[in-house]
């Protein structure tokens, strides 16, 4: 019998843009779709990036992702059975589930270039193109403003973590990269 | 493998591995290695070797998680390390077999093979260790006295590579792997004692006999094959570092080399331009190639070389490299054969571009084709190809005796000695050249041309110190010859029962800026255009030309990929339009014994190829039809056509042991191993007693060089005489294997050469090769275009190692399937876009299941033991025999590779 291949929830967002000025985190609900409902262009400098609001973690029936302060939230591959649920929870759509084998992973959604993704993070994808230039396997493409890595050719070589100025890239092994 | 994870050592920088537990194949532990030395030997998994210490890694970092991985398991962990030898099949049952050894399933056996040689210290070395670590390591050894025989060594026998050892533990040298400690001033017999592992006394020892002096190369106490320095003279500086800036533009004219500013940096030693160059030209066949452009030339591609740097270490060398300024003049270049024909184009050499031409006539094509029930004609398009060897080109050179030692990887010591001598105009004394092979990391054509030999030995020379040249991939890339690019058109005739009548073919090649091995290329696409049949009817006319593309040269198959991929694709719709099967027609029209091959040489006993029909049959008829595809082709062995292309060996006893030289370069293949058959078989001597040494000008006599599928034929045949005045020797003066000492000293040379017919001879049956090989493949796609199996029926002679023998199918075979479908080297404006990951090599978990049969007939040739050589014809059938079963799948011809719209094309 063929092994069922494992999933993974995956948040593509490691956190890091400031809030907009004049927004109180704590006053803010506990459901993301509220949150932008309240504020349509986000709360914080990246509009494309988690809230924080915990609609994945309420969805999860696992206690499978889980927000340690602000968010992001962090996944618990332990519990993680790849279902899918928070990710329709997820407004800002920023969580995928994947092949728990793709050890090289992009953790960005903002989709501006340049300046603008520069100054909306510390840890944004500024769509450089230094991953697509140095990937072995020509496996990368930068969609939306931000790297896609296809799984099908992606040998899980590191070399676009290694090279990537902003650090958006991440060995989820935690052995090029640290994992988060 | 850090932390437990196999990872590329080019990604995790020292700084990156700080901190964390890193192992090297250096650190496996004993049991491991002997495991997989074993394990990877009797599976055939080792060619080359250069990927092997990569495999060794992901395979432990795989058993270590996982200590009874799937074959697609395996698979999966090895898909990141590319194999361009194997077909990657030989390498997954080494792995398994490493996982169930290292499970206690099985046994390690047979001790002489998985170790090779032993000397009595590295014996003792291993059972004493052994039996520490591992009782049954150690018992095994007690066997070794037994084993070793001629008979488990002998022609035909599976065995074990004796490059094994040194390839799997990655020990063993490839020129790059030569760095400054490798030269020792004969001032430092502390340097000396330490490397070499010697006591005083034994350094003492070693000096009387003047193993010390300079000049002399010391080897490993436990690997006389493996050197580990050289002593030379006190005052020669270290080792420095040279490079070439290369064009940037296919076609320009150099106007400027502004150089003073790199010179000037500290740790530059110079910068040599044209100027510098005694003969500013090489070239293998024709000497059309500018070591170097000079100010005022005009460059003919984006490889052309216009000054080196020579540098204290590499990373000044870069640095000087960027502060050369070059000021070109652009021009159009010359980017296809239509181009080049066209009335009024620029000449990329000044004699114009048509490089070669070739016209092979027999009978009345014109007719036949007229007279005939069906005909055909097919334009075909095949594109440049990469070779992808793993090791990127290498040189180490430094000053010798009066001249100067190249440490090369390349197929042919003498062809690189004579390349560099016109170079340094030394033609009247080559000697003073010395080239000496260390292992090679695949060729498969693209060593040949000298690339960093030349350049290596200039500055060698120039600067009085070894110098090593190395390129990186992407120069590697650009600059040494491809496979041809071929645009072509073919008519073939048949009656109406399918009896071939005639082909009327125009070969157009693009050779790109230089000519290499233009011409025989050719001329082999033209002769084996027609395939293995029997018909007379052909007018093939044959051209290459000129472009400012990289250059095409030699790669297996030798242009016979690329006239047979179109041969064998039109023989499949005449079989339609006939209404037989593509078995069928290929049977009614094969060749036999006693028949004239379409060039007019009568086909040879040792013909086999209805044998290879006959055994692919069964898979033919149980695919389905739509889904499965067939094609047969044919390969000379030699390199024939009237030219001397001999053969030649000497045979040494030294210290009671037989020594084989003969220049004849191993790039992966495995004919050192094949040498050390023959001998054993022609003296039943055990392997333990026959050693092999390196391919060196200096010693060892030139057998020609590593192409044409002719070193176990033309060099084999060589080494069985020699051995056999040897074992003549023996037999009359009542030596026998324990008492060999007493022959110290004496040697026995044979010289082979048997004659053949130029092209284009008026001899009714001209001989245009010493010997034909003949295969069928069969390939079956599954119902999305999958090709899962490919049935490889191969017509090798006297098979003289099976293992071998299949390791270069499965390679050969996967190499023509990617050449089928995903293979490419695309150029922009003559400015090649491919990167090594983005190729098209198939990888691992690509690869079909390749069925290696041996066709193996009673009647052989009167040479080698019959054996008549299998590397290049395992690349031609798998292209047409996919492609075959791609038309039987969906009925489109397609005309052009890689091909499209298959299960490939759409990734």
């Amino acid at each position: 019998m063929a092994k069922r291949i494992k999933k993974t929830a995956y948040v593509r967002c490691r956190g890091g843009s400031p809030l907009l000025e004049g927004i109180d985190r704590a006053a803010l609900p506990n459901d993301c779709e509220a949150i932008l409902g309240l504020y349509p262009d986000g709360i914080s400098r990246c509009r494309y990036g988690c809230l924080g609001g915990g609609s994945c973690v309420s969805a999860c029936h696992l206690a499978a992702i889980n927000i340690e302060g602000s968010g992001p939230p962090s996944v618990d591959a332990g519990k993680c059975v790849g279902c899918g649920l928070c990710g329709r929870a997820c407004p800002q759509n920023i969580i995928d589930v994947i092949n728990r084998e793709y050890i090289i992973r992009p953790k960005c959604s903002n989709r501006d270039a340049g300046k603008t993704a520069r100054e909306a993070c510390d840890n944004s994808c500024i769509s450089c193109g230094i991953c697509v230039k140095v990937c072995p396997a020509a496996s990368i493409t930068i969609e939306s403003g931000s790297p896609v890595i296809d799984p099908e050719t992606c040998l899980g070589c590191g070399m676009c973590a290694v090279k990537c100025p902003r650090g958006v890239i991440r060995d989820i092994r935690g052995i090029i990269t640290s994992a988060e | 493998m850090a932390d437990g994870y196999a990872v590329r050592a080019c990604v995790l920088t020292t700084e990156r591995a700080a901190g964390k537990s890193i192992i090297t194949v250096e650190g496996l532990s004993l049991r491991e290695k002997e495991t997989f030395v074993y394990a990877f030997g009797t599976a055939g998994s080792v060619q080359c070797g250069f990927c092997i210490p990569g495999m060794v890694m992901a395979a432990k970092a795989l058993i270590d998680r996982n200590p009874d991985p799937s074959t697609a398991e395996i698979k999966k962990a090895i898909r990141g390390n590319v194999c361009r030898c194997t077909g990657y099949k030989k390498i997954i049952t080494g792995i398994k077999r490493a996982a169930a050894i290292l499970r206690g399933e099985e046994e390690l056996r047979d001790v002489v093979q998985f170790t090779g040689k032993m000397l009595p210290e590295q014996k003792e070395f291993i059972s004493v260790v052994g039996s520490k670590y591992d009782p049954e390591l150690a018992s095994g050894i007690e066997n070794y006295e037994n084993k070793g025989k001629s008979s488990e060594f002998g022609v035909g026998q599976n065995v074990f590579r004796i490059d094994v050892r040194k390839k799997v533990l990655g020990y063993g040298k490839y020129p790059d792997d030569i760095g400054p400690e490798y030269f020792v001033p004969s001032d430092r017999p502390d340097l000396m004692m330490e490397l070499a592992g010697w006591t005083k006394e034994e350094y003492e020892e070693a000096s009387a006999k003047g193993l010390t002096g300079i000049g002399r190369t010391v080897s490993r106490k436990d690997e006389p094959l493996c050197n580990i320095f050289t002593v030379v003279d006190p005052d020669m500086p270290p080792m420095a570092y040279c490079s070439a800036v290369r064009s940037q533009y296919p076609r320009a004219v150099v106007k400027k080399i502004i150089k003073e500013k790199a010179e000037s940096l500290p740790g530059v030693l110079g910068v040599l331009t044209a100027e510098d160059v005694p003969h500013n030209k090489v070239g293998h066949i024709q000497q059309d190639w500018d070591v170097m452009i000079a100010e005022g030339d005009t460059t003919r591609m984006v490889g052309d070389a216009i000054c080196l740097v020579v540098a204290e270490s590499p990373y000044i060398l870069e640095q000087a490299k960027k502060a050369v300024k070059i000021e070109y003049e652009q021009l159009e270049p010359v980017r296809s054969i239509a181009e080049a024909k066209a009335e009024g184009a620029p000449k990329v050499h000044s004699a114009g571009n048509l490089c070669q031409q070739r016209h092979v006539v027999r009978g009345d094509a014109a007719k036949a084709l007229k007279e005939s029930a069906y005909t055909v004609t097919g334009t075909f398009r095949t594109p440049f190809t990469e070779h992808a060897f793993l090791e990127p080109e290498c040189a180490v050179s430094f000053p010798y005796g009066d001249g100067v030692k190249i440490l090369s990887t390349d197929q042919g010591a003498y062809d690189t000695r004579h390349e560099v001598s016109i170079m340094l105009g030394w033609e009247d004394t080559p000697e003073r050249i010395i080239v000496e092979n260390q292992l090679i990391g695949g060729g498969f054509g693209g060593k040949e041309d000298v690339t960093t030999q030349h350049i290596s030995a200039l500055a060698a020379i120039k600067f009085g110190r070894p110098v090593k040249a190395k390129f990186s991939r992407s120069e590697s890339l650009r600059v040494h010859p491809k496979r041809h690019a071929m645009e072509g058109t073919f008519t073939l005739g048949c009656d109406e029962n399918g009896i071939l009548t005639a082909l009327d073919c125009d070969i157009d090649f693009d050779t790109g800026a230089y000519a290499s091995l233009c011409g025989p290329v050719l001329e082999r696409a033209c002769t084996h255009s027609v395939g293995p049949y029997n018909y007379h009817n052909t007018d093939i006319r044959g051209h290459g030309y000129y472009t400012n593309n990289p250059p095409a040269g030699a790669f297996r198959g030798f242009g016979v990929c690329q006239s047979q991929f179109a041969l064998e694709s039109l023989l499949n719709v005449l079989a339609e339009k006939a209404g037989i099967s593509p078995w069928e027609i290929r049977y009614r029209n094969a060749i036999e014994p006693g028949l004239e091959l379409p060039n007019g040489q009568i086909a040879d006993v040792s013909t086999a190829l209805k044998e290879t029909l006959v055994a692919v049959k069964p898979y033919f008829d149980d695919a389905p039809p739509d889904r499965v595809g067939i094609a047969c082709a044919m390969k000379n062995a030699g390199v024939g056509v009237g030219l001397p292309d001999k053969g030649r060996a000497v045979l040494e006893v030294k210290d009671g042991l037989v020594w084989i030289y003969t220049a004849a370069s191993d790039i992966g293949q495995g004919c050192q191993t094949v040498f050390v058959q023959d001998v054993a078989q022609a003296t039943g001597l055990p392997l333990t007693k026959i050693w092999i040494a390196p391919s060196n000008t200096g010693n060892a006599p030139d057998s020609g060089t590593t192409s044409g599928s002719r070193q176990t034929l033309v060099t084999g045949e060589a080494v069985k005489e020699a051995a056999k005045l040897l074992k003549a020797a023996m037999d009359e003066e009542g030596i026998t294997e324990e008492t060999l000492g007493r022959m110290n000293g004496r040697s026995f040379e044979y010289e082979y050469f048997e004659p053949t017919d130029k092209l284009g001879s008026d001899k009714p049956h001209p001989k245009s090769h010493i010997a034909y090989g003949y295969a069928t493949n069969v390939a079956v796609l599954d119902a999305e275009g999958r090709v899962t199996d490919i049935y490889a029926a191969f017509d090798a002679g006297k098979v003289v190692n099976p293992l071998s023998m299949s390791g270069q199918i499965e390679g050969g075979v996967l190499m023509g399937m990617g050449y089928a479908l995903t293979e490419n080297w695309p150029l922009e404006d003559c400015v090649p876009t491919a990167r090594y990951g983005t190729l098209g090599l198939l990888r691992a978990t690509d690869i079909p299941d390749i069925h290696a049969i041996h066709v193996e007939k009673k009647e052989l040739l009167d040479a080698a033991y019959g054996a008549k050589g299998i590397g290049e014809i395992t690349t031609i059938p798998a292209a047409p025999a996919v492609a075959g079963a791609y038309y039987a799948r969906d009925g489109v011809l397609r005309t052009s590779l890689p091909m499209e719209d298959t299960y490939y094309s759409k990734k």
